[in-house]
C-alpha cells in the first residue's frame, strides 16, 4: 500500500466516522410485548429461532451432570446464569448469544422510545422535559427534571384546579418497562383509589423523564401528591422492570428521602396489577399521614 | 419489622394427650423498596406439657371435662392467659368416633375459645402435621430426598409422602401400639375391633411372645406394602382407615423412611414387652427387623410429640402480603371451600356455576377458590370480579386465588358490590374442594390461615 492509498483510506474512515449511525436512537421502539418465555427442552445442537425466548430458569446445559434434577431445582429459584456448562474454557455458543441478546435488550430499553401515540391512547397529557433527545437525557440528568415554558403552559392549561393525586407515567431508563406494565398498573391504581374513595383526574405522560420531574409537576399544578410510574435502569435479568415513586407535597427541592418507592414491578417480580393495588393502599396511607418516604416509615412505627 | 404470633397445639390421641405453646415470628422478607412479603421465619417452642394419658369415659369416648382440666392446668404451668393465644390447632384422633370425640372436646374447651385455637381433625391434616413436627418435611427440603413419613401412634399410623419438601400425599392405616392392650401379667385386656379376622387373640388370653410377634409382623407388613416394599395384598385395604380409603401415597422412587409417634421410640430402643401395657414395644421391634429399616431410615427429631408440635408450629400458614378485606370480622372459622378449575374460571357461565355451588353448600357462606392468573392483564381481573359479583348474588364474598392478585381483585369486587358487603380476598393459598378454611386477625399486611380437611362444627 503506497502513501497515497493509505491517506485515501484514512480520509475515508474519518469521513464515515462523522456519519449518522444506520438506525438512530430516537427511531427505536420497544418490541411489544417481547418474546413469550417458552419451556425449553433445548439440547446442544438444536436450532433455536429466538435465543431470548428460552426460559433461563429451565435451561440447564451441563454435560454429564452428577445430579441434574437437584441443579434444576436450584435454578428454578434464581434468575442467575447458573449451570450453563462450558466448551473447553469458554461459554457455550448459546450462553454467549443469550448474554449478548439480553445485553442488547437492556440497551434497547434505554435508547428506545415510548410510541408517540402512547399518551393519547391512554388519555394522558403529553409533556417533554427540557431534554431534546435520548442522548441529552442520558448525559444531562438535570434537564430531565424540568420543563420549558411551553410544556409548563400546556400542563397549567390542562390542569387548572390543583388535584389531590396526580398520576404520572415517565419513560425513564426503560421504555420497554413502561410499555409492558404502566397501563395495567395505572388501571389498578385508579380502581384501588376509587374503591377507597379517592378520585383521580387526568394523568400525565412525560418523555425523557427523571423522577425529579414529578417535583416540577407538583410546583406547576399544586397537587398534593404525585405518583410516578417510571422505567428502571434495565439489567440482564429483565429489561421491563418498573418502579413507582410516590411523593407527598412534591415541590422542587424536596429531598429524595421523602419519596416512597415500590420497585421491581414486572411479570417475574410483583405483577403490575397487584403492585397497582398495593400502591393505591400506600397512597391512601400517605394522604392520611400527610407524609411519604422515610417519614412514613417513622410514622408507621409510632 | 417482625411480629409474633402465640400458637397453641393440642393433640388428643387414642393414647396420649399433649399440649405445646409456641411463638411464631413473622417478618417481612422483601426489601423496604418492594412490595412486602411476609413469611413465618421462626418457630420457637415456649412450653411442652408432659405426655398425659387421654382421659376416656369408655374405650372410645373421650372425657371432655378431663381434657379441660388438663388444658387448664397446662395453661397455668405455661403461664399464659386464655386471651394471649392467636392461633393453633386441636388435633383429635382415635380409632373410632372421631367426630363424636371432636364434638365432646370442642364443647369442653368452648370457654377457651376467643381467638383460641382452630378446631381441626382428620387423618390428612394429622399426617401433614406429624411429618412437619417430626422435621421430615424440612429434611426432605434440605436434602431434596423423597421421604415417606410414618407417625405410628396408639391406634393409627399416619403416612405422608414428601418430595423435595412438598407433601405429595397422605394416608392412614389402622396400625398402632394399642390395638391390643395387656396387663402386667401379659393377659389381654382389649383387642381393637379393627383386628377382627386378622388375629385369634381375644380378651383374657395370655399369648406367648411368638403369637404377639406374628400379629406385629402382620401389621408391619401392611406398612411395608404402603411403602412399596412388599407386594400388595388385600390386607392393606383392610387396614386402611375409612377416612383415608384409597388415598395411600406410594413413593415412586426409593424413599427414606422416617418415623415418629409413640411406637417410634420402641424402634431403636429395646423395651420390656409389656412396659406400656400394650404391644408398642413388640411392634417397634418388628419394624426394626422389617424391610422398612433395611434401607435408609431415620427417627424424627420429635417422636411422640411430632403431631402436637406440628399442630402448634405448622398448622398456620400465611396468605400473600397483598390481600384485601372489608367489613369482615376476624377470626373467620370453618368456611367451606368451593374450588373452581382453570377451565371453569375462564368459562362464560362461571357466575351460574358459582350460584349453583353456593346453593348446594350448607348455609350462606363459602370461600370461592380459583387458580388465578400469573401477572394478569387488568381486564382479566375485572372480568373475573364481574362474574363473581353476579354469582354470589348479594351474599358476603370470600375469595381465594393461588396467584398474586388478591388486592387488585378485591378492589374490583367492592367497586361492583352493594356497599357494606363483607368482602375478603386472599392469595397464594391453594385450597381444594371439600376442605375448610379458618382465617385469623391480620399479621402485618398478611393473614394467618389454617386449611382444614375435616370440619367438626359449623358454629
Amino acid at each position: 500500500m503506497n502513501k497515497q492509498e493509505l491517506s485515501a483510506m484514512v480520509a475515508d474512515i474519518l469521513k464515515s466516522m462523522g456519519k449518522e449511525p444506520a438506525v438512530k436512537g430516537s427511531e427505536y421502539y420497544p418490541s411489544d410485548p417481547g418474546p413469550q418465555m417458552v419451556d425449553t427442552h433445548y439440547q446442544d445442537g438444536d436450532f433455536v429461532e429466538d435465543v431470548s425466548a428460552l426460559d433461563l430458569r429451565k435451561l440447564y446445559l451441563v454435560d454429564e451432570p452428577a445430579d441434574a434434577e437437584a441443579f434444576r431445582k436450584l435454578k428454578a429459584r434464581t434468575p442467575a446464569r447458573l449451570g450453563s456448562g462450558r466448551a473447553g474454557p469458554r461459554y457455550k455458543t448459546l450462553t454467549m448469544l443469550r448474554f449478548r441478546a439480553d445485553h442488547a435488550a437492556a440497551q434497547d430499553a434505554v435508547f428506545s422510545q415510548v410510541p408517540e401515540d402512547y399518551a393519547q391512547k391512554n388519555g394522558l397529557i403529553s409533556l417533554q422535559t427540557r431534554c431534546r433527545s435520548k442522548d441529552e437525557y442520558l448525559t444531562r440528568p438535570d434537564l430531565g427534571r424540568i420543563f420549558d415554558e411551553e410544556n409548563q403552559k400546556l400542563l397549567r392549561s390542562a390542569i387548572s384546579k390543583p388535584p389531590k393525586v396526580l398520576l404520572v407515567v415517565g419513560d425513564g431508563l426503560s421504555s420497554a418497562a413502561i410499555m409492558a406494565n404502566a397501563t395495567q398498573c395505572m388501571a389498578a391504581i385508579r380502581d384501588g383509589l376509587k374503591a377507597r374513595g379517592i378520585e383521580t383526574g387526568q394523568g400525565v405522560f412525560v418523555r425523557y423523564c427523571r423522577v425529579g420531574a414529578g417535583d416540577a409537576i407538583g410546583d406547576i399544578t399544586g397537587c398534593e401528591l404525585v405518583c410516578m410510574l417510571v422505567g428502571e435502569r434495565p439489567g440482564l435479568v429483565t429489561d421491563k422492570s418498573m418502579s413507582c415513586y410516590i411523593t407527598y407535597q412534591p415541590r422542587i427541592g424536596v429531598s429524595e428521602s421523602s419519596r416512597t418507592v415500590v420497585s421491581n414491578i414486572h411479570a417475574q417480580g410483583t405483577p403490575a396489577v397487584e403492585a397497582g393495588a398495593h400502591v393505591a393502599e400506600l397512597i391512601e396511607k400517605i394522604l392520611k399521614h400527610k407524609v411519604s418516604g422515610v417519614g412514613l416509615h417513622l410514622e408507621a412505627q409510632l | 419489622m417482625s411480629e409474633r404470633l402465640r400458637s397453641v397445639g393440642l393433640d388428643v390421641g387414642t393414647t396420649s394427650t399433649q399440649l405445646i405453646v409456641s411463638e411464631l415470628t413473622v417478618e417481612n422478607r422483601a426489601s423496604g423498596f418492594a412490595v412486602p412479603e411476609m413469611e413465618i421465619t421462626g418457630r420457637q417452642i415456649l412450653y411442652k406439657s408432659p405426655v398425659h394419658f387421654t382421659p376416656l369415659l369408655d374405650e372410645n369416648l373421650v372425657d371432655g371435662q378431663g381434657i379441660r382440666r388438663i388444658v387448664e392446668k397446662e395453661y397455668e404451668k405455661a403461664g399464659i392467659g386464655r386471651d394471649r393465644v392467636d392461633t393453633g390447632a386441636i388435633i383429635i384422633t382415635g380409632e373410632t368416633s372421631r367426630k363424636e370425640n371432636a364434638r365432646v372436646v370442642l364443647d369442653a374447651l368452648s370457654s377457651f375459645a376467643g381467638e383460641f385455637v382452630v378446631a381441626t381433625a382428620g387423618p390428612d391434616l394429622e399426617s401433614v402435621l406429624a411429618a412437619s413436627g417430626a422435621g421430615a418435611v424440612d429434611y426432605s427440603q434440605k436434602t431434596g430426598k423423597t421421604v415417606l413419613h410414618m407417625d405410628i401412634g396408639g391406634g393409627t399410623s399416619n403416612l405422608a409422602l414428601i418430595e423435595d419438601g412438598r407433601i405429595m400425599g397422605t394416608g392412614c392405616l389402622n396400625v398402632g401400639g394399642r390395638l391390643v392392650k395387656v396387663d402386667e401379667s401379659g393377659r389381654i385386656t382389649y383387642v381393637s375391633p379393627v383386628l377382627s379376622g386378622l388375629t385369634d387373640l381375644k380378651v383374657g388370653d395370655t399369648p406367648g411372645a411368638a403369637q404377639l410377634e406374628a400379629l406385629a409382623q402382620l401389621l408391619v407388613g401392611a406398612l411395608e406394602m404402603a411403602a412399596n416394599l412388599r407386594e400388595e395384598t388385600p390386607l392393606l385395604a383392610k387396614l386402611t382407615t375409612d377416612e383415608a380409603a384409597g388415598a395411600s401415597p406410594r413413593p415412586k422412587e426409593k424413599a427414606v423412611i422416617s418415623f415418629s409417634g409413640g411406637v417410634a421410640d420402641c424402634i431403636l430402643q429395646e423395651h420390656p414387652p409389656f412396659q406400656f401395657g400394650d404391644i408398642g414395644p413388640v411392634l417397634g421391634k418388628s419394624i426394626r427387623e422389617s424391610r422398612l429399616c433395611a434401607g435408609e431410615y431415620m427417627l424424627g427429631q420429635e417422636t411422640i410429640r411430632a403431631t402436637v408440635i406440628g399442630a402448634g408450629c405448622h398448622s398456620a400458614q400465611l396468605s400473600g402480603s397483598t390481600v384485601f378485606y372489608k367489613a369482615v370480622d376476624f377470626p373467620i372459622k370453618n368456611l367451606p371451600v368451593a374450588a373452581f378449575s382453570q377451565l371453569e374460571q375462564d368459562g362464560e357461565d362461571l357466575d351460574r356455576l358459582i350460584r349453583q355451588r353456593l346453593e348446594t353448600i350448607d348455609g350462606e357462606r363459602a370461600v370461592l377458590a380459583f387458580p388465578g392468573y400469573d401477572a394478569p392483564d387488568y381486564g382479566k381481573v375485572t372480568a373475573l370480579a364481574e362474574k363473581i359479583v353476579r354469582g354470589v348474588d348479594r351474599r358476603p364474598v370470600y375469595v381465594c386465588v393461588e396467584t398474586d392478585m388478591a388486592k387488585a381483585l378485591g378492589h374490583c369486587l367492592i367497586l361492583r358490590l352493594p356497599p357494606d358487603t363483607p368482602c375478603l380476598c386472599l392469595d397464594r393459598i391453594r385450597l381444594t374442594e371439600g376442605s375448610y378454611l379458618d382465617v385469623g386477625a391480620p399479621v402485618g399486611p398478611a393473614l394467618p390461615v389454617v386449611v382444614k380437611t375435616l370440619v367438626l362444627s359449623n358454629s
